[in-house]
């Protein structure tokens, strides 16, 4: 296992390409927590086999925003004091993890493609997203609005991006043929839906 | 056109049907006048407080509105709160979640009667019905208030009152959040009699939802008694046309101000609910000041009728007096007085009404003797006043004229015939009596009363009486010439005249008066007139009479003592004016006076033959026989001492 993420990883290093991607709001200002995911045109790459965690903080999900391969398991370690109820009636993962504190024994394995919205039962306040993708090349935006993509194989890809808050219907998917070691750069700019009212 | 009812005029003393009592119109015009001050003053102060009550009830109307407004505005939270509280329940949401309908819908049951709602649904982000207590059926069909949908999209929430099977309900839209919405959950709650009755409680008004949308709009639910509810109905549209403020509504006979608030955007849903205040409450005062006034206006309505009748009465009454005054005077009766009570005006009418029955008492007293009088100075000295018309003393002569044998006259006329004779007669002395300036009194059957001195005194009437007796004499004669020629008996007229004091006035009944003289000197003159008979002489004239006269020939007839009566009165015949008489038979009157003068001096004999040779002289036949007669008895009884000559009268 090791040996074979190493060697992913010295491939990806060494004859890999980088995509580099720029996503800006409506109103023009980088937007943070975009994620961007190449899918190869092609087999579906192999899993790359780690763990995850999604943590609460401060009665947060932390990250907000987690993009996982689809299969990933995923930890949701109570940094809090106080007992969470996370759950999700998301379709791609369905899951409720009763009031804990500590982390749960068991991940979660996120095994379906996807939007996965998190919240507990007991926070009403608290959200987060996983975006479940069925490809190892994603990254998620800073607050500069830039997330990028390493260690891609060349080859042809299918480039898409995702926001909890992107407008429907969503960009369509960029197609886009890698070079080994070369850097390629995409930019978006994207309308949001407006948050959901705090009630 | 004309209107048949009005006459040209109106004859005097027809009484119009239509003319009421003067009274009765004075009463009536300040009772009325009255009526119409207080009507008008109740009116301005019925207005003013109706306006004050109106406002009152209006703006306690509007606090009542201010406060159902909140409380729509608190029970919406309300709900909203409570429903959004029940879609977190985790259960339910997992329950959502399975997306399996018969699990939802009896987990909407289940949470709607948590909350005492009466439906609830899960609808789709879609817009498309998942589940819905209310109507399972629409499953699968788009929620039918999508815009309560699109609201609760943009403010995350949204509550609106809606009509769900005819019946209003309030309809809270919240999203199922997990945490981001995964659908909508639609709570309702019915709007019904229950919900307006609680409104009610707290609001102090009735309170009315209805449905404008139709027509007639639709009463959905109300705290308004039903036997006012069709007049409700009925005047909803006015209402809500006055929106937003208060109109004035009669509901079976009560008074309301109605005041309709849109429940909703209008445009949404034509409901609105109607606040209604009972104008009588705003009213309340008014009514205890209502009945004080009342009570006045009757006390005033009172006070004037009774002045009124008083005035009224003060003025008819003396009218009235005038008007049965006015009513003796047409019978004839003078004698009255008219109570002169009351106003000036009034005083000054019955002294004016008291001074006219005395005129016309006075004419009426004059008109007899004016009829008598020829002369026009007489007659307009008459009517100036200037001669007194009572009971005076005068000094006249009466003359009483009688034709006789005018029976054997008639004996052989018709009627007719004799009484035309009469007439001519009549005509005759009555003419020769006015050319001697006398006044016929009255003709007593075939005779004639004249006057001479009565009622105007003149210089020498004795003297015209005179003379106007000897023009009847030779009228008399000259008619009987006329009437031999026609082969009728010759007539003959006896005169009787006699001057005295005597009484001259107004005799008779108060409506029937008669001038005319009275006194013994009159009577007297009618003895003469009876006299001419026994001497066979036409004019008996009285003592004064031949004292008074001048440029007469008399013939002394007799001496007479009237039965009674103390002192005797000669009695003379006139003859004629001085001059008129000739010599021989002046001689022969002579011859007369001195066997009378032997007569008178108990010289019998003397007399005697003196009588004798005269008795076959025309003119002296009859009146030397009666003296010899007297000498006849006198000498059979000698008279006593004290005779003096004078012969009694004993019969009429
Ligand atoms: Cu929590």
């Amino acid at each position: 296992m090791r040996f074979l993420l190493a060697t992913v990883l010295a491939s990806g290093t060494l004859h890999a390409a980088t995509l580099d991607v720029d996503v800006k709001g409506p109103d023009g200002k980088p937007l943070a927590d975009a994620i961007a995911y190449a899918v190869p045109k092609g087999p579906a790459p192999a899993l790359r086999k780690r763990e995850v965690n999604v943590q609460q903080v401060d009665k947060m999900f932390v990250p907000m925003v987690t993009v996982v391969q689809t299969g990933t398991p995923v930890n949701f370690p109570n940094r809090d004091p106080i007992r969470h109820h996370v759950y999700s009636f998301s379709a791609p993962k369905p899951f409720e993890l009763k009031l804990y504190a500590g982390t749960p024994m068991a991940p979660i394995v996120f095994d379906k493609p996807g939007e996965v919205v998190l919240g507990c039962n007991i926070h009403d306040q608290m959200l987060g997203f996983i975006l479940v993708v069925d490809t190892p090349y994603f990254a998620k935006s800073g607050a500069d609005g830039k997330a990028r993509i390493e260690a891609l194989p060349a080859g042809e890809y299918d480039v898409m991006l995702w926001h909890p808050q992107l407008a429907l219907p969503a960009p369509a998917a960029k197609p886009l043929k890698l070079r080994a070691d070369e850097t390629n750069a995409l930019s978006y700019a994207v309308t949001l839906r407006p948050s959901p009212p705090k009630r | 056109m004309a209107n048949p009812d009005i006459d040209k005029t109106t004859p005097i003393g027809v009484i119009d049907r239509r003319t009421a009592r003067l009274q009765d119109r004075i009463v009536v015009f300040f009772v009325g006048l009255l009526m119409v001050v207080l009507l008008a003053s109740f009116w301005m102060i019925h207005l003013t407080v109706e306006r004050t009550a109106q406002k009152t009830v209006r703006s306690e109307l509007e606090g009542s509105a201010r406060v159902f407004k909140y409380l729509l505005e608190l029970n919406s939270q309300k709900f909203l709160a409570a429903t959004s509280v029940l879609t977190k329940d985790f259960g339910f949401r997992e329950a959502i979640a399975t997306r399996d309908r018969d699990t939802i819908l009896s987990a909407l049951t289940n949470h709607a009667a948590r909350i005492n709602a009466s439906g609830m649904g899960v609808i789709g982000l879609d817009g498309i019905v998942v589940s819905d207590s209310l109507s399972p059926g629409s499953a699968g069909k788009p929620y039918p208030f999508a815009d309560l949908i699109s609201e609760a999209g943009t403010r995350g929430d949204a509550s609106g009152i809606r009509l769900i099977g005819g019946k209003p309900h309030q309809i809270i839209i919240v999203p199922v959040l997990a945490p981001l919405p995964i659908s909508w959950v639609s709570i309702s709650f019915a709007v019904d009699d229950a919900v307006a009755l609680e409104r009610k409680r707290l609001t102090s008004t009735d309170i009315t939802f209805v449905d404008a949308s139709t027509n007639p709009p639709r009463i959905l639910a109300t705290t308004v008694p039903v036997s006012r509810q069709a007049d409700l109905a009925k005047s909803v549209a006015a209402i809500l046309k006055a929106a937003p403020n208060a109109t004035r509504v009669n509901l079976a006979g009560d008074e309301f101000e109605v005041l309709s608030i849109p429940l909703e955007d209008a445009r949404r849903a034509p409901l609105h609910a109607l606040l209604q205040l009972s104008v009588e409450e705003g009213l309340e005062n008014y009514k205890l000041l209502q009945v004080v006034m009342l009570f006045l206006a009757a006390i005033c309505i009172g006070t004037t009728l009774l002045g009124s009748i008083r005035i009224a009465r003060r003025v008819t009454r003396p009218i009235a007096a005038l008007a049965a005054a006015a009513r003796e005077i047409e019978r004839g009766n003078y004698n009255i007085t008219v109570n002169s009570t009351g106003s000036f005006e009034i005083q000054q009418l019955a002294s004016a009404f008291t001074g006219m029955t005395r005129g016309l008492a006075e004419r009426d007293n004059m008109r007899d003797i004016l009829g008598k009088v020829s002369s026009h100075q007489v007659a307009e000295q008459l009517l100036k006043g200037e001669i007194e018309l009572g009971g005076v003393e005068v000094v006249a002569s009466v003359m009483f004229t009688d034709v006789r044998n005018f029976t054997a006259l008639a004996e052989k006329m018709t009627p007719t015939q004799s009484l035309a004779l009469l007439n001519e007669f009549l005509t005759e002395i009555s003419r020769i009596v006015e050319e001697h300036e006398g006044v016929v009194d009255k003709y007593i059957g075939d005779g004639v009363m004249a006057l001479f001195g009565a009622p105007v005194p003149r210089e020498g009437d004795t003297q015209r009486a005179v003379q106007a007796a000897l023009a009847v004499r030779d009228g008399v004669r000259e008619l009987g010439k006329r009437l031999a020629k026609r082969g009728l008996p010759n007539p003959e007229v006896g005169c009787g005249l006699n001057t005295s004091n005597m009484i001259a006035g107004n005799i008779g009944s108060a409506t029937r008066l008669n001038y005319t003289v009275l006194g013994d000197g009159v009577n007297l003159a009618s003895r003469f007139e009876g006299l001419t008979k026994r001497y066979h002489v036409p004019i008996v004239a009285g003592e004064r009479t031949h004292d008074q006269s001048t440029g007469i020939v008399w013939r002394e007839i007799d001496k007479v003592r009237v039965h009674g009566r103390v002192k005797p009165e000669r009695i003379f015949e006139p003859l004629g004016a001085v001059g008129s008489i000739d010599r021989y038979d002046l001689d022969r009157l002579q011859a007369w006076h001195d066997a009378l003068e032997h007569f008178r001096g108990r010289r019998w004999a003397v007399a005697k033959a003196a009588f004798e040779s005269l008795s076959g002289m025309q003119g002296y036949g009859r009146l030397s026989e009666i003296y010899l007669g007297y000498i006849r008895d006198l000498s059979a009884t000698p008279p006593p001492p004290d005779w003096d000559g004078a012969f009694t009268l004993y019969e009429k």
